[in-house]
């Protein structure tokens, strides 16, 4: 299972904060994104940086792990 | 006396800048000059009225990058210390948010650390504000 978490106007256009997907092998953060956002169509229109297990990554075809924490956020607005 | 506050901290609760700086000054005395930055909840935004901010944050990944900021600082501007405070949740209008310092042993590298990390912290850090007012709430998202 991966954890999917979103945050601030994310979760907010998403109604979760917290989202599961079911792992399968080969799957990609890309293809992870893909599905989320057919989903959720308005909140990953604001997604602009994505993080795995609290780094950010900034290659899509990263393959995923089983157990893998993956947040999609929008722009940062904090200070 | 109270113990010293962890240097990078994100938190709930109000800080106290004497406390912030008292403890940036016990890390050496070659401190000649500190720098500070300090954020406020304004109470208008795009020609309206904003009551409270509300801040979230990923706070694992937050606080590591804020660590990481503070090191990258000290060793690109050659700082003796630094700290960075970050509120979250609801801040009423004229509230502190966050509060930067950097101390180093002359004023330039202070002045040009603490800009730095403010400015790195906005792009780096994840951490969302939202905008409440009587007009309705709406999060900020800045364009890129």
């Amino acid at each position: 299972m991966i954890s999917v978490l979103l945050f601030g106007p994310v979760a907010e256009r998403a109604g979760a904060a917290t989202l599961q997907f079911g792992h399968r092998s080969g799957l990609t953060l890309q293809q992870l994104r893909d599905e989320l956002a057919a989903s959720h169509p308005q909140a990953f229109e604001i997604v602009c940086f994505t993080a795995v297990n609290g780094e950010q990554v900034r290659d899509p075809q990263l393959p995923l792990k089983d157990g893998d924490e993956v947040a999609f956020m929008a722009k940062f607005s904090g200070g | 006396m109270e113990g010293i506050k962890d240097a990078v901290r994100i938190q709930h609760d109000d800080f106290s800048q004497d406390e912030e700086i008292r403890a940036l000054k016990l890390s050496s005395r070659r401190m000649g000059g500190i720098a500070t930055f300090l954020g406020c909840a304004r109470d208008f935004s795009e020609d309206r009225e904003v009551t409270q901010l509300a801040f979230e944050a990923y706070g694992s990944m937050a606080l590591a990058e804020m660590n990481r900021l503070r090191d990258e600082a000290i060793t690109r501007f050659g700082l003796l210390d630094a700290r960075i405070v970050h509120r979250i949740g609801t801040i009423e209008a004229g509230g502190q948010i966050v509060f930067i310092a950097a101390g180093a042993e002359h004023r330039g590298p202070a002045f040009d650390a603490c800009r730095w990390m403010i400015d790195e912290l906005k792009q780096r850090v994840p951490i969302w504000k939202k905008e409440v007012s009587p007009q309705g709430d709406s999060w900020v998202t800045p364009h890129p």
